[in-house]
């Protein structure tokens, strides 16, 4: 068999080793030493950083609400980007102004997307608190409330992402054969028997690679939370990455929040690599 | 030249091997810090020097108006860098750990004193101080605000900038038409809330309570009561005095507040807070002296004619008004600076009371004074008009101090997000300090 030629590979193993490896081996430096943010690598300090980040009720709460928030973000949206998408593509291929429509939340800074929400929000003078009042429902104040602050992060963010999964689908929907579609109405398929029996499994491949797409970027989210709620009321909405922006950032603690990453990522991979196997398996009974 | 997969392997853990140990490598090179200032050398001749100064963003005109005059007395150049107040201490040690060493001089906030020190990043101007104390005069600094803003384990590491406090600010319209008294006490300030509250309608409320979790909000707000009751966060031996009978009362006085104040304390900051106090919507609100600039001015404000200042109230069995050093910076000179005497000239051109009179007596600058000498000053009086009085009994008196050794940041933390929980209902105020409590012993 013939081998490869190294030097085609060294260029990707030079980005691999200074973008991942090196960022990686960093990080696992800070987490078993005594590093603040005065004094990085500051001594050995064993798995103490792991014992101070797990014993932390905000880090290990952080944990299964970014885990809840990224799993029912990543299906909400999955779910309304396919409605959308398909009535989208029955509308025809092309998009016009809708195209720009769909693109506007996706085009806008995360950060100007938390100050418009938390405008909107406010308990005191928000648009959408005054119109709840007018409608006779007094004292509408989502933030203010835990559940309330947390699935109103979930809804900014699905606002957000929406159109991005849409588009994505959409592109998906439009790959579908045309013939096959006329033959299974020859045959006489419903609309329904259509979209479970023909247009679901053709773009399951796609349904799939999006959710975990989808699923990653929910887990870093950062901005929304810094923005509209700092992580409050309470810890309500104290997502692990925000968790770890405080402890590393404003508390100086390095060394536990390199740890804290380090179990974050090993939280987020073991979903990421569930999501990667069914992908794996949609793709090889794909039709 | 061809490779297999082993070959591969093992060539990227050789390079994964050599990249871990690089960070170890500059970490050992940060130490470099440059050549120690030299207390006995003065900066004669500062003529064309260029100075960078890192600012806190709400005192950028008071930097500016200490820089002007610097450089007409110098002929140096300053240029200022205005940051948010919550990234000043991560921004300066970032700026000489990295080696980056962009700045001649920081602007701290005092909470944040040990752990810039701890992290090298502050020149100690102990001998400095010591060399110039005629020029200088120590001695004329607030005696509530010289050492903790400056000295950390017995060495000076810089010289106050803004003797911060906070007052009580009510709405006497709202206060007339609701019937009601300024409180003396904070039972008195709770019954003016909910009497206020109740009455408003929605569309006036007693207070506005701020209570977002982070030091400089919440940590504020629960300052005011503990000063009002007589508390104090650390003890006279230093250790943490956070369940205290007086600290226990504080909070439980916050969090019997929050039901009646401007929707919801833990979502109240300094956006939300003053816009309600300006616009005749919130009738209570304590903040620092400078909202009486802001509420002065008609392009900001609808109370114009209706704002009065008060000193805090009191709580329990303390029956004497105290205030809190609730901001308060300092000036220090960065050790990577190239230019320290000159730094370290500006540092002190900047808390001389010149200086501090010029910045004093304009307007919307956000400082307090930080000299004895200042109350005499007839820009004092002029600028801060009714609240003058307040502001110098605050100052002079025994105001409540913050803790500003190494982990103070991250106590005060801990400290806010165990009141958080409290003001959400989730523990008692008891429980919340006994956490808080546990954290600081255990450091």
């Amino acid at each position: 068999m013939r081998k490869t030629p190294a030097s085609l590979s060294w260029p990707l193993i030079g980005a691999l080793l200074l973008f991942s490896a090196f960022p990686f081996a960093y990080l696992i430096g800070l987490s078993l030493t005594d590093s603040t943010l005065a004094r990085p690598l500051n001594g050995f300090s064993g798995l103490d950083n792991y014992a101070d980040a797990l014993a932390s009720t905000a880090f290990k709460s952080s944990l299964w609400r970014s885990a809840l928030f990224a799993v029912g973000a990543a299906l909400l949206q999955l779910a309304l980007g396919t409605a959308l998408a398909l009535l989208l593509a029955i509308r025809g291929r092309r998009l016009g102004w809708l195209g720009v429509a769909l693109l506007l939340p996706l085009v806008t800074p995360p950060v100007m997307v938390g100050v418009a929400w938390k405008l909107l929000l406010a308990p005191v003078g928000g648009a959408l608190p005054e119109i709840a009042d007018t409608l006779g429902s007094s004292g509408f104040n989502p933030l203010g409330s835990s559940l309330g602050a947390f699935v109103s992060l979930l809804a900014i963010d699905t606002w957000q992402w929406t159109p991005f999964v849409t588009l994505l689908l959409y592109a998906a929907l439009l790959g579908v054969p045309r013939e096959l579609l006329d033959a299974a109405r020859i045959d006489g398929a419903s609309t329904r028997q259509l979209l479970r029996h023909v247009i679901l499994p053709l773009i399951a491949g796609t349904l799939v690679a999006v959710f975990l797409l989808r699923l990653v970027i929910a887990f870093k989210v950062f901005d929304i939370v810094y923005v509209v709620t700092s992580g409050g009321p309470g810890f309500a909405t104290t997502l692990s990455a925000f968790d770890i922006y405080r402890t590393g950032l404003q508390d100086f603690q390095v060394g536990e929040a390199a740890a804290a990453t380090v179990v974050f990522s090993l939280l987020v991979g073991i979903f990421v690599t569930v999501v990667s196997r069914l992908h794996k398996r949609v793709r090889e009974v794909a039709p | 030249m061809t490779t297999s997969r082993r070959d591969f392997l093992r060539g990227g853990v050789a390079f994964g091997a050599a990249f871990a140990t690089l960070p170890l490598l500059s970490a050992c090179g940060s130490d470099d810090a440059g050549a120690a200032l030299d207390p006995s050398k003065s900066a004669t001749d500062l003529d064309g020097v260029k100075l960078k100064v890192l600012v806190n963003q709400p005192n950028l005109g008071a930097w500016r108006i200490a820089a002007r005059l610097f450089e007409q007395e110098t002929g140096a150049t300053v240029e200022l860098t205005p940051i948010p107040y919550d990234k000043l201490t991560s921004n300066a040690i970032r700026d000489v750990q990295s080696g980056a060493g962009e700045f001649d001089v920081f602007q701290y906030w005092y909470v944040g004193l040990g752990d810039l020190v701890d992290a090298g990043a502050l020149e100690n101007l102990t001998d400095f101080i010591d060399e110039r104390r005629a020029e200088i005069r120590p001695e004329d600094f607030l005696p509530s605000i010289y050492d903790p803003y400056t000295l950390i384990d017995d060495r000076r590491w810089g010289l106050p900038f803004d003797g911060d406090t906070f007052l009580l600010f009510y709405n006497q319209e709202l206060f007339d038409r609701f019937g009601v008294q300024p409180p003396q006490t904070w039972e008195q300030y709770a019954d003016v809330t909910r009497t206020i509250t109740g009455r408003g309608g929605g569309n006036v409320y007693g207070a506005a309570v701020m209570g977002q979790q982070v030091p400089i909000i919440l940590g504020c707000t629960f300052a005011d009561r503990l000063v009002g009751f007589g508390g104090r966060f650390l003890d006279d031996s230093g250790k943490p005095a956070l369940t205290s009978p007086e600290a226990v009362a504080a909070a439980e006085a916050l969090f019997a507040v929050s039901p009646d104040a401007l929707p919801t304390p833990l979502q109240t900051g300094f956006d939300q807070a003053i816009p309600a106090f300006l616009s005749g919507r919130a009738a209570m609100m304590e903040f620092w002296t400078d909202l009486s600039v802001m509420a002065s001015n008609p392009e900001q404000s609808r109370i114009v004619d209706s704002w009065r200042p008060i000193q805090l109230p009191v709580g329990g069995s303390n029956t004497t008004h105290g205030t809190s050093l609730n901001a308060g910076f300092g000036a220090a000179v960065s050790t990577l600076s190239k230019h320290k005497e000159a730094a370290a000239a500006l540092v002190q051109f900047q808390a001389s009371p010149r200086s501090q009179e010029t910045v004093i007596g304009n307007f919307g600058t956000g400082a307090d004074p930080i000299r004895r000498s200042t109350f005499a000053a007839p820009e004092f009086r002029r600028t801060f008009g009714q609240a003058a009085g307040d502001v110098q009994a605050g100052l002079s008196g025994q105001p409540l101090v913050w803790p500003n050794s190494v982990g103070a940041v991250d106590r005060l933390q801990t400290l806010v997000d165990e009141l958080a929980l409290g003001i959400q209902g989730k523990q008692s105020a008891r429980e919340a300090l006994q956490k808080a409590q546990d954290a600081w012993e255990r450091g």
